[in-house]
């Protein structure tokens, strides 16, 4: 490839993300408008709750309690052969998963399981013109599918990030007493969680809640052609909604610690 | 009942519906005679990143006649017929549907124009999450004028009228390809909208299920009178359903008349195509 | 509702996830069969390396990047709180390496190449695409699942020590910046404090990653049905699934290999 076509492939996939950019906020503010006008369809909103939330209840749990063990048997097996002294593991590991493993590694798993659901089901609406037929019927597509889906997302991902705490919580106590003899009055102690600790866990959530469904029924929306144009759209949401949540956790955890100094000994 | 002399190539000219649609139709015709278009799509142009697919198109129906839209594969039938419908934006041109401009309106602004649209769908675009008989009544209870009884009637009454009676509480997935069509029909026409537009409303279907569909068409468009737009590979029956004929190539509109007039056009590439023959610029 | 209902509901549930665990057991017994003697495509190989391996760099890199500011970002908590400053460099290599590098990496590479997998297999499969090639006297396993099993397991490795370094690089320049700490501390505290075993225990879990999201997608790939909406609920399932196995032979990985 010449150095000028390089260029040139530069500035065409910066406009191509510059103009994606502008869509996505704007299908996030359209979003937002239909929340605030309220009509919505009876009942879906409780069919996508059961759909986001209580089908990914199982999920969340193998996946954070598998996470919950790993983390405090490797971090106890460091700490046994500096300090020997677990007593802060238990303290400490919750304050960390409350402000910030609990809400992210959550939204990770729902980024694959709801981003992909959400972007398949839509995607698939497209390629069939049922999107195109629901405009016919003058509904819009915004309305009646993105905005169910928003306010359940954001609900049940408060609900499974406040489960997925628990069970990485208790799974890592387990841990702790099993591997390490560590005694589980010791682990389960809570007086370390501040209130800015639970704050910075909420806003994180809320965010999460929030970008997933639209950034997955952005990419939904977008696919074109037939079963590979629903799988590429898939597989973007499943991307775009992952790398949406982790830097969103840096950008929020920076400004947490260190901008607003929320989070503080 | 007398009927019009047929001209040799077209025997068959046109399945009367019902005797009562068979003596208004010419009264309607002479009534909407130099009255405004019921659809006007001027100097269209529509490109995909750097592939252009309309290039300078210009199409009208009036209320009450019947377009059939031929033309090659790709020729940009299918993007025509969402520019019509409004649902995608041409790069130039306009579309007019009474005095309004699609073209030129934004998306919440086209709402309320598109009750007067109907259009089925090449993939029948049945809402897979519906039954059939809410994939009906759906156009009909989103305008919210009517209370739920009669949107129910309604729709048994034209899913009957489509030969589906009874069909209400099946799913989608259940039914065969040609049945699809026949519920994207009823669910297009449930309005009665003034204009309807048909993306090949025969595509896969055999020959007597797509004569029964054109028979359906004819029908329904004889009890709305509204202009029908229609797309169809199937050349030779759309050519027979249709009053006029308009063939897309290249981005333009190859030829535009008379139905009966096609199999005879000046242009050589439209006699071929119509034709189906093998010589020939095409 | 009645009793009888959930208990059949869960009996349901368990018969599809024994299904699926049953046919990737069987795809795997197909694959390493296929690899006895290692005979494979080798152009397919190297285009898959290049199409899951090379043009996956990008979001490994993004992603490993943030992930190293988040370590520090996290730790600096516990710096302040403990004035542990020397261990700052340590504590993330040790995070990033054993921990945090393979999975997060591997999540992302099953959003990105494992489900893209699975769309392409599946789309052949609707399209009849593998029984074109069975009529043609192909083996499907041979041309078309070893080579991407092989391609995925050696990019995930590949990417996953990419990602290691990169994310290294963002810890030690996010220490810089927020807790005033100096390259320097930050790289002599990994080196002092690391061992080989860290590295090693990392390595082996990007493979077993690499082989579990490679065999979950190809299966889900090739047993999709009914068009579109077929293949994006398998791609749906096929990125769960890999989630699942991720998290779950973590956990194994973890106990079994100190």
């Amino acid at each position: 490839m010449s150095v000028v076509s390089r260029i040139q492939a530069l500035g065409r996939s910066a406009l191509a993300l510059a103009r994606g950019s502008r869509d996505l906020a704007a299908l996030f503010l359209s979003t937002l408008r239909g929340v605030a006008r309220g009509r919505r369809r009876p009942g879906e909103t409780v069919a996508q709750m059961y759909e986001i939330g209580n089908r990914s209840f199982l999920f969340v749990a193998v996946t954070l309690g598998a996470i919950g063990m790993v983390m405090v048997y490797q971090t106890a097996l460091q700490l046994e052969r500096i300090t020997g002294d677990l007593s802060l593991v238990g303290p400490e590991f919750l304050s960390l998963l409350v402000q910030d493993f609990g809400p992210t590694i959550t939204a990770l798993m729902l980024a694959t399981r709801v981003g992909a659901g959400i972007a398949a089901e839509v995607g698939s609406m497209k390629v069939t013109e049922q999107i195109d037929a629901l405009r016919m019927s003058g509904v819009s597509p915004v309305d009646y599918l993105i905005v169910p889906r928003l306010v359940a997302s954001l609900v049940m991902t408060f609900a499974l990030a406040i489960f997925g705490t628990a069970i990485a919580y208790g799974a890592g106590g387990i841990t702790a007493y099993v591997s390490y003899d560590l005694n589980p009055r010791m682990y389960f102690d809570v007086s370390q969680v501040t209130l800015a600790d639970v704050g910075l866990g909420a806003v994180k959530t809320a965010t999460y809640g929030l970008a997933i469904p639209v950034i997955s029924g952005f990419c939904g929306l977008r696919a074109r052609g037939s079963s590979e144009g629903v799988g590429r759209a898939t597989t973007e949401a499943v991307i775009g909604s992952s790398l949406a949540v982790i830097i969103l956790n840096f950008v929020i955890s920076g400004l947490g610690i260190y901008g607003l100094g929320l989070v503080e000994p | 009942m007398p009927r019009p002399a047929a001209s040799p190539r077209r025997a068959p000219k046109r399945r009367q519906p019902g005797h009562l649609a068979f003596v208004f139709r010419p009264l309607r015709l002479r009534w909407y005679d130099g009255e405004v278009a019921a659809i006007e799509a001027k100097d269209i142009y529509k490109a995909f990143g750097q592939a252009s697919v309309l290039e300078g198109v210009d199409l009208s129906v009036d209320a009450g006649q019947r377009l059939g839209l031929i033309g090659p594969a790709a020729a940009g039938k299918t993007v025509l017929l969402k520019l019509l419908a409004g649902l995608d934006r041409p790069d130039r041109g306009s579309v007019a549907v009474g005095d309004k401009d699609l073209a030129s309106l934004s998306e919440a602004e086209i709402m309320p124009i598109r009750r007067r649209i109907g259009m089925a769908f090449q993939s029948y675009a049945l809402f897979d999450f519906m039954t059939v008989g809410e994939n009906v009544a759906f156009p009909l209870a989103r305008a919210g004028e009517l209370d739920d009884d009669t949107i129910r009637a309604r729709a048994s009454e034209r899913l009957r009228q489509v030969g589906l009676a009874g069909s209400e509480d099946k799913m989608p997935s259940e039914l065969s390809g040609g049945m699809k069509k026949r519920v994207g029909i009823a669910r297009a026409t449930v309005t009665e909208p003034e204009i309807l537009i048909y993306d090949e409303p025969t595509a896969g279907l055999d020959p007597v299920t797509s004569a029964k569909i054109y028979e359906l068409l004819a029908g329904i468009q004889a009890e709305t009178g509204g202009a029908v737009i229609a797309v169809s590979s199937d050349v030779e029956p759309l050519i027979e359903f249709s009053d006029t004929v308009a063939m897309l190539y290249d981005g333009r509109v190859a030829y535009h008349g008379a139905a009966d007039e096609i199999y005879d056009a000046e242009q050589a590439l439209v006699r071929q195509f119509v034709r189906g023959d093998l010589e020939g610029p095409l | 509702m009645r009793l009888s209902r959930p208990i059949s509901a869960l009996g349901r549930g368990s018969l599809v996830i024994a299904r699926e665990v049953g046919g990737i057991a069987i795809l795997t017994a197909q694959v390493a069969r296929a690899l006895v003697p290692p005979a494979m495509d080798g152009r397919e190989l190297v285009r898959n390396l290049y199409r899951m391996g090379n043009l996956s760099v990008p979001i490994v890199v993004l992603t490993a990047f943030f992930v190293g500011g988040i370590m520090v970002i996290q730790s600096g908590v516990f710096v302040e709180r403990f004035g542990a400053t020397g261990l700052v460099g340590w504590g993330a290599g040790y995070a990033i390496f054993r921990e945090v590098g393979p999975v997060l990496i591997a999540l992302m590479f099953s959003g990105r190449v494992g489900s893209n997998n699975t769309a392409e297999l599946g789309t052949m499969t609707v399209t009849e695409q593998l029984d074109g090639l069975r009529a043609l006297a192909i083996d499907p396993i041979r041309y078309l699942i070893v080579p991407r099993v092989v391609a995925m397991t050696v990019a995930l490795l590949a990417l996953t020590i990419i990602g290691n370094l990169v994310a290294l690089v963002g810890g030690a320049l996010f220490s810089q910046l927020l807790l005033d700490l100096p390259p320097a501390l930050f790289y002599y505290s990994l080196v002092d404090n690391l061992r080989p075993e860290d590295l090693i225990h990392g390595l082996i879990k990007a493979v077993v990653f690499g082989l579990a999201i490679a065999l979950t997608s190809c299966h889900f790939g090739v047993t999709v049905r009914g068009g579109a909406v077929g293949v994006g609920r398998a791609v749906n399932a096929a990125v769960v699934a890999a989630a699942v196995s991720i998290m779950v032979l973590d956990f194994f990985v973890t106990y079994l290999v100190k």
